[in-house]
């Protein structure tokens, strides 16, 4: 391994040490009389619920679209198209399955494309051997196609 | 008419008798939202009017899992904003929020 | 995080962690036979043909004929074939969209209710009708605010309405999909359905706005730029 896979490896787990949960609480696998009703809740509850909630006003911005999240769209139509999975199973796996942490720091289409290779694993059209195998494939043929 | 995966007209009539009808109150039952809902907690325990039974369909919490065995009646209730929020300023008692419910979720008010 | 003594890296060429995973999740998905690269290829073009503009249409009609905004009142998917818009056949699948479901309501305003559209849980948004929604619409913002203090959401966007108005929020939280259809504004007498459909921007089919004489954009704001941005080829 290259010194800057070294790099990346520390500067990951002091990123993640970033992500703080929602609830600005002692949050490391506490004991279970830590737990009352009301922090049940909050943790298990459906995170895209979230309606009602306070926040401050920000600049709406507009956005251009990048041609990866239009593929994305596509392919996940494609898959519910094909039968793979319905509207209502992909957003139950993109806007809740994914966890607090990645539902917020994800963009919208990231959390889509998360879930269609993940639909994929789960459900053993691929296995994540493939997956990981396919990534690195890419990824050496884009870099390749750089170098030229 | 629609075939789709998930489209409503593919449960038209399989629901049977509806048990509310447009301009009923309900109040919105708050039941475990474990792992999936598409029932907003903030209307719930709210009361509200029925303004239109919109279609049938199997409810979220069942679809999620590709499960369309019980279709239901899905129902549009409209809330005064003063109900879901009290700190909702009194001179815009009128303001409202509309948004739709599978029958489950509520019970008459 | 923080990494302000490091230079930016270079963006030329540079392929992001998305992209990679999106061409391999595709390339994977074709390989298996899940979808054909076809299908993808007719979706995507599918999607170049949305916009708004359908939907403006339909309001312009609807201020022109009693009879259409009627149609639109109780049957959306039905009054959206005037404007060339079948929700069943139009999509490449002949079934509609798996994502949209066939079932749009059009939501009437008059001189007392004014209405705008949020879905709170993701961002369910009549794309057959209005194409892909606003970044501004899929915020976490907008969805966690609307339905509380709409009136403070709206002032942000430049709309402010007096207390005998009621504000409806339409959440669009389970198969029903929405679009606003504002009132017809003073000043546009002997217009004709050119003329009205360009002041219905996106933003008034969304709610928060409502169309002027003289308006036919969005209100400016600013627009967070692709790496790699879609090439409409069209």
């Amino acid at each position: 391994m290259s010194s800057s896979t070294r790099e990346e490896v520390l500067r990951h787990l002091q990123t993640v040490g970033y992500l703080q949960p929602a609830l600005h609480k002692q949050t490391h696998a506490p004991a279970p009389n830590a737990i009352d009703h009301t922090l049940w809740r909050a943790y298990t509850r459906p995170v895209h619920d979230i309606g009602g909630e306070a926040d401050v006003p920000i600049q709406f911005e507009e956005k251009e679209e990048e041609q990866w999240e239009l593929n994305t769209f596509a392919t996940c139509e494609c898959l519910a198209w094909r039968g793979v999975w319905n509207a209502e199973e992909r957003r139950r796996r993109q806007n809740v399955d994914v966890g607090q942490t990645q539902y917020l720091g994800l963009p919208y289409y990231g959390r889509w494309l998360l879930t269609a290779a993940r639909i994929l694993v789960d459900k053993q059209y691929v296995t994540l051997t493939e997956l990981i195998n396919k990534l690195d494939e890419v990824k050496k043929r884009h870099e390749q196609n750089t170098a030229r | 008419m629609a075939t789709g995966i998930g489209d409503p007209q593919c449960f038209k009539g399989k629901a049977g008798a509806s048990k509310f009808k447009e301009g009923d109150r309900v109040r919105v039952k708050d039941l475990p939202d474990i792992f999936y809902t598409r029932t907003m907690t903030y209307t719930r325990g709210a009361v509200g009017t029925v303004t239109k039974l919109v279609y049938e369909s199997p409810a979220a919490e069942d679809e999620a899992w590709d499960n369309t065995d019980n279709p239901e009646w899905f129902y549009s209730v409209v809330f005064k904003q003063k109900e879901l929020w009290p700190e909702y300023p009194d001179l815009y008692a009128n303001d409202t929020v509309e948004t739709e419910f599978p029958e489950r979720y509520l019970e008459s008010a | 995080m923080s990494d302000h003594d490091h230079k930016p890296a270079p963006m030329v060429d540079e392929v992001s962690d998305f992209e990679i995973l999106e061409m391999a999740v595709r390339e994977l998905a074709i390989e298996k036979g899940l979808f054909s690269a076809e299908d993808h290829r007719v979706w995507t073009e599918y999607v170049h043909t949305l916009g708004p503009l359908p939907a403006a249409r339909m309001v312009a009609k609807a201020w022109l004929d009693p009879e259409y905004k009627k149609l639109c009142d109780t049957d959306g998917v039905e009054a959206s074939k005037a404007v060339g818009v079948n929700w069943v056949t139009s999509p490449p699948t002949q079934f509609g969209t798996p994502s949209d479901y066939c079932n749009l309501r059009v939501l009437v305003d008059t001189p007392t209710v004014k209405h705008v559209v949020v879905c709170t849980l993701c961002s369910c948004y009549p794309r057959p009708i209005l194409g892909q929604s606003p970044e501004w619409y899929r915020t976490p913002n907008y969805r966690r605010r609307l339905v509380r203090w709409p009136r403070q959401v709206l002032a942000e966007f430049g709309l402010q309405l007096p207390s005998d108005v009621e504000i409806r929020v339409g959440d669009s939280n389970q198969k029903t999909r929405y679009f606003v259809m504002p009132v017809r504004p003073e000043g546009t007498e002997g217009w004709n359905e050119d003329q009205l459909t360009e002041i219905v921007t996106r933003d008034c089919l969304i709610g928060v706005a409502v169309p002027k004489p003289g308006v036919t954009s969005n209100a400016k704001r600013p627009v967070i730029k692709a790496i790699h941005p879609v090439h409409h080829g069209h």
